[in-house]
């Protein structure tokens, strides 16, 4: 025992060493390291996610013909629906295209799209994000957006190599511009996630609202993205502004809670959309990135 | 004691050494006790106040300057606000382990370089403060200018923000070293106006939304870079009614803002402030006090350094109270709108300024006066460039309130009534008007070379006869002329604050005119040194010569003519409970026939006289056109005038315009101000149709 | 398999528990809690292997916790390390089932602890780390942590106790 005790002092010496190396290491080996145990997981991640779809497979599986059969057909009007509208933004777009070149307005953000499957969520007081079950080999890369449908889900803030992780909406690493309904004079809002209360759905705050904003009376004012950014595409639905918009304490601007355009906790499946040309900020977090190359 | 080499033992005890030893003793026990009995005191007796010392300088407050009150028109349509100022600061205690390691590498580069000279250590670690800062910067710019689609083969081109010199966006040494020195405890900003980035340069306001959304989108959220948003002031209408509303300079005194808890628990605290504002002109300035508002404050403790560390506790600053002019904003637009057409031959702007009474309250519904400045452009980026520039222009002047203009004809009102009230002569009195009149040897000529013939009381004011003031001037002698005027006020100070306002300025527009000139005999004895003469009568009687007064002052002349009383107190705060009651107010003294020919003629000179070419088809009302002589650079010019009332039956407003000709145009009363004159009453007359 | 690998082994065997609490985390995800046993997850191992694999076992532990939660790196695994040197000191800590009871409770409400204020101090400039909200929400994560270590411990020994038969880790020394 004594001999065993001799060696814990060793042992703390050697704790007490690490930790002092430990801090001065170069980020890149801890970056590795995390990376390392997050690959270590992704296999099990993915299976959760496959298991998960296999189960609702089953359970799709024991539906009867009948059930289907409807389904099926109301699908099929979905998509007699959609396939209409596609058409018609097809012409939008080409007449979009033309009008910019015109007036040699720059071309919108172009992205393309991924679709993700959703296989863990990872919640806290602290954070909010969900794991998806793309990464980098799918072409993902940090600060994508992500949504679902036209509702903004939130932001890549890491990529592995076959997962990534999403900040949701209402994540305190969370932030972007909006635009609210019913606002004639389209004044610029900040949105940022706001950790949340446990036990309590969570919340992202709109600020810097003008005093003179109203919301529309008798509805839901929508929290839109503007655009300006460069990150998201304009006119998605961030969520909606709970009513009771309060004014700051030195009563020359207001703010209010955002509920989440999805329900972040149930969403099983969402788009990244990847830029097709990495923003400046993008260029800016790789480690090798230099302003002045990009210029 | 004992002797150590045993050399010499028959000297057991050595006397003097005995004594040494015991002096020494006694020195060390009395520094001992001083000492002890020091850090007693210190520990047990000064220990509240070393400890409120200590405390004192370990922490430190922050005054936060409010935001200033708004400012509307008489019906609530915003003047002046305050709009959201999005700035980029760095947080330089989180930056001072990359200051540290610049500086570091900044000093083995020179030590290498210069292996036996000292450096200058402050200047390098000046230096790598600014690179580290600069560093950030050009993230910032990259970030901010650079577009997605920098890498597209674009077949449309990218519209960049204007390429500014590199210089202009950097940190400036300067500006640094000034922070350090005086709010090191504050962040620095690095960008002080996001959605106006480049000081001086106009962006659209899709561009500056452009800017702050692609910061706070894509510049990474944690970290030494932060962005703040506070309130700046805004002047939503530009250069409208510039010189009522005036403009903000930075001021770091905030003094009277304080609340009682600054003052009295944190007497002894350091205290630093953020720059707030100071109104410097206009409202903003006279009613400063009202606008200010109460400081915030902030109790940090704060580093060896001098850096902050830890916010306390705080207290949110309180905005201003607001302001309601009585201004009506579409009659300013439409003055200010007529005022700029008028211009010289090189298509500048001539000097002018308009005003627009409300004539039974005295409320001004405008005031306007050219040229004029932007005060968005001296709110938050004051330039030399941009102050000289107005200043050359004489743009800081208000005309309407300060500029000293000889009346011209718009007097004959007054020498027809100091006439009428002296019985010199009656309203239907007809006198025998040629084209000259002789005085003391000299023709007086009229402005008409053959005459106006037969003229009364409603034809002067029609055609403005000079001849039959003359005559009328001589009768009624100088002495009564002047005590006319002065009777009507047109040498009495305006615009004072009611008193229970004036704790700084007594006035409601800064400095308004007080050296009008009604002269007398006395009057001329003391200028020119020299007796009155009959000449000297005859130039007063037609508002020339040594009379001097305010376009504001003629607007109220016109006010109280059209109520039948002699005074008329101006006013440009707007107060729905206002009785019509003015100071010093008298009946004008007139039998109603006087009266009614005196308006009658004012009717006449808009419908058939110098005015007509300013008429209103269906809206008579009542005028009178002046055009008196000026010496500008040691050569004559004219200046236009026109006053009067509108509708001429039942007046609501009265107006004055005045212009000042140059020498190379030629202006005249009714063709120059004139439609000035007209915009306004028909923007009036719309304004009044929708209510 | 080699003596030397069994806490790979361990750990292999213990992963799955680690995700199962993640996966109930997942399915909590509306009430914003994030459920822990990782302090827990160490307590059998500590009694038995040696000390060096131990604090791989705790270390590794500790990273597959951090690795897809925005936590300063290193936070909970260091932590976890040093209780691991000192359980593997101070094995009698851990003799008999009740003693592993009340060292589970302690170590995991440790882990938990260590977690929730590391991220919060990485997120201070978001949510003040000192009000009394956050003392409320750390308070239920540590209640939580400590049902968790109760519920799972037993459970939780038996599969690593197993493991560590069937990979031949001797028998501690108080069982002998």
């Amino acid at each position: 025992m004594d001999n065993n005790r001799q060696g814990a002092k060793a042992s703390y010496v050697a704790l007490v060493f690490f930790i002092g190396l430990w801090l001065i290491l170069p980020s890149a080996v801890r970056r590795f390291n995390r990376e390392a145990f997050a690959e270590f997981q992704a296999p099990a991640l993915h299976l959760v996610g496959k298991g998960r779809d296999l189960a609702r497979y089953w359970e799709l599986k024991s539906r009867s013909p009948e059930e289907l059969v409807a389904a099926s057909r109301d699908l099929a009007r979905i998509n007699a629906a959609l396939e209409l509208k596609l058409h018609s933004l097809d012409d939008a777009r080409k007449e979009n295209i033309r009008l910019r070149e015109m007036l040699r307005y720059p071309q919108s953000t172009e992205f393309v799209t991924v679709v993700a499957r959703v296989s863990i969520r990872e919640t806290s007081s602290w954070w909010q994000r969900i794991v998806i079950r793309k990464g980098r080999s799918d072409g993902i890369r940090p600060g994508c957006p992500v949504v679902f449908g036209d509702r903004v889900i939130g932001r890549v803030s890491t990529v592995h190599l076959t997962t990534s992780e999403v900040d949701l909406v209402t994540s305190p690493g969370f932030r972007c511009t909006a635009f609210l309904e019913g606002d004639d004079q389209y004044h610029v809002v900040h949105v940022s996630g706001r950790a949340g209360l446990s036990l309590s759905a969570p919340r992202a705050v709109v600020s810097i609202i003008p005093l003179e904003y109203n919301p529309p009376a008798g509805q839901i004012a929508k929290v839109m993205t503007t655009g300006l950014g460069g990150v998201f595409p304009s006119g998605l639905t961030l969520g909606t502004l709970e009513a009771g918009v309060q004014s700051t304490a030195e009563k020359h601007m207001q703010t209010g809670a955002l509920t989440p355009a999805k329900e972040l906790n149930f969403i099983q499946e969402v788009s990244v959309l990847i830029p097709k040309y990495p923003t400046a900020g993008e260029i800016l977090l790789t480690p090798a990135g230099k302003p002045e190359e990009f210029r | 004691m004992k002797d150590v080499d045993g050399q010499n033992p028959s000297a057991p005890s050595d006397p003097i050494s005995a004594w040494r030893l015991r002096a020494i003793f006694l020195l060390f026990s009395a520094g001992f006790i001083y000492v002890a009995v020091g850090l007693g005191y210190r520990q047990l007796i000064q220990n509240d106040a070393l400890n409120d010392q200590s405390e004192n300088q370990s922490r430190r407050v922050v005054i936060r300057p409010p935001s200033r009150g708004k400012i509307f028109d008489r019906n609530g349509y915003v003047l002046v606000d305050n709009r959201v100022r999005w700035s980029v600061k760095a947080d330089l205690l989180a930056l001072q382990p990359e200051f540290r390691k610049e500086y570091l590498d900044l000093l083995n580069k020179e030590k290498a370089r210069f292996p036996d000279r000292r450096p200058d250590y402050d200047q390098l670690q000046q230096t790598a403060r600014l690179n580290v800062l600069n560093a950030w910067l050009t993230k910032i710019w990259f970030v901010i200018d650079s577009t997605n689609q920098k890498a597209a083969k674009g077949s449309a081109k990218v519209k960049s923000t204007p390429n500014l010199h590199p210089e202009e966006r950097m940190v400036h040494p300067d500006a640094l070293r000034k922070h350090l020195n005086e709010r090191r405890a504050l962040k620095f900003p690095l960008i002080l106006d996001l959605a106006f980035p480049n000081s001086g340069h106009a962006v659209t306001p899709e561009e500056g939304n452009r800017a702050v959304a692609r910061f706070i989108e894509q510049f990474p959220v944690h970290g030494p870079i932060t962005l703040e948003a506070d309130m700046v002031r805004s002047y939503p209408n530009g250069k409208l009614a510039a010189h009522v509303l005036g403009y903000v300079r930075d001021s770091d005194i905030l003094k009277g803002q304080l609340d009682d808890v600054v003052e009295s628990e944190f007497v002894n605290f350091q205290k630093l402030g953020y720059t707030g504002k100071k109104g410097a002109d206009g409202i903003e300035a006279t009613y400063n006090e009202v606008l200010s508002g109460r400081s915030g404050w902030e109790l940090w403790t704060k580093t060896s350094s001098g850096y902050n560390k830890d916010l306390l506790k705080f207290s949110a600053p309180i905005q201003g109270a607001n302001v309601a002019l009585s201004l009506d904003t579409k009659i300013q637009k439409a003055a200010e709108e007529a005022l700029a057409k008028i211009v010289d031959s090189q298509g500048k702007p001539l000097p002018a300024a308009a005003v627009m009474l409300d004539v039974n309250t005295g409320e001004i519904l405008a005031l306007a006066s050219q040229p004029s400045f932007d005060p968005n452009e001296m709110a938050d980026r004051v330039t030399q460039i941009y102050f000289d520039q107005v200043n050359a222009d004489g743009g800081w002047l208000n005309r309407a309130t300060q500029g000293l203009y000889a009346p011209g004809s718009t007097f004959k009102l007054i020498t027809a009534t100091a006439g009428l009230r002296a019985n010199k002569i009656d309203w239907d009195d007809i006198l025998d008007c040629g084209p000259s009149y002789m005085v003391g040897g000299r023709a007086f000529p009229e402005h008409d070379p053959v005459g106006y013939g037969q003229v009364d009381l409603e034809k002067m004011l029609a055609v403005s006869c000079n001849v039959w003031n003359y005559q009328v001037g001589l009768r009624t002698g100088p002495e009564s002329l002047a005590k006319e005027a002065r009777r009507f006020g047109l040498d009495a100070p305006l615009l004072r604050k009611p008193s229970e306002h004036d704790n700084h300025s007594t006035t409601e527009l800064p400095n308004p005119a007080t050296r009008m000139v009604i002269p007398d005999r006395a009057y001329k004895q003391r200028v020119a040194g020299e007796p009155w003469t009959d000449g000297d009568t005859a130039n007063t009687s037609i508002g020339q010569g040594y009379l001097l007064t305010t376009p504001l002052h003629m607007a109220c002349l016109i006010a109280s003519i059209a109520r039948g009383e002699t005074r008329t107190t101006p006013s440009i705060i707007h107060d729905p409970g206002r009785d019509g009651r003015h100071a010093g107010a008298e009946p004008i003294g007139l039998t109603t026939p006087q009266l009614n020919a005196l308006r009658e003629g004012m009717v006449r000179c808009v419908e058939e006289g110098t005015a007509k070419i300013v008429r209103i088809p269906g809206l008579p009302y009542a005028a009178k056109t002046g055009t008196s002589e000026y010496f500008k650079k040691g050569e004559k010019a004219h200046l236009a005038w026109i006053v009067g009332y509108a509708p001429a039956d039942n007046p609501v407003v009265a107006f004055c315009v005045l212009v000042e000709g140059q020498l190379d145009t030629s202006t005249w009363g009714g063709k120059t101000a004139g439609p000035v004159a007209r915009d306004m009453i028909l923007s009036w007359r719309s304004a009044a149709d929708e209510k | 398999m080699s003596l030397s690998w069994a806490w790979l082994f361990l750990l292999l065997a213990t992963f799955p528990w680690l995700l199962g609490v993640d996966l109930l985390s997942d399915a909590m995800a509306a009430s914003g809690v994030c459920l822990f046993v990782s302090g827990a997850a160490i307590i059998a191992p500590c009694r038995r292997l040696r000390r060096w694999q131990a604090v791989l076992f705790s270390a590794c532990v500790g990273f597959l916790f951090e690795s897809l939660r925005p936590i300063p790196d290193g936070s909970l695994a260091l932590l976890l390390v040093f209780i691991a040197i000192y359980l593997t000191s101070h094995r009698d800590e851990i003799r008999d089932m009740p003693k592993m009871f009340g060292a589970a409770v302690v170590v995991n409400a440790l882990g938990c602890s260590a977690w929730f204020i590391a991220a919060g101090l990485a997120h201070t400039a978001d949510v003040p780390l000192l009000s009394l909200h956050f003392l409320g929400q750390w308070l239920l994560h540590l209640l939580l942590a400590t049902i968790l270590a109760v519920l799972l411990l037993v459970p939780l020994t038996l599969v690593q106790n197993f493991a560590m038969d069937r990979v031949g880790v001797p028998q501690p020394d108080e069982a002998v």
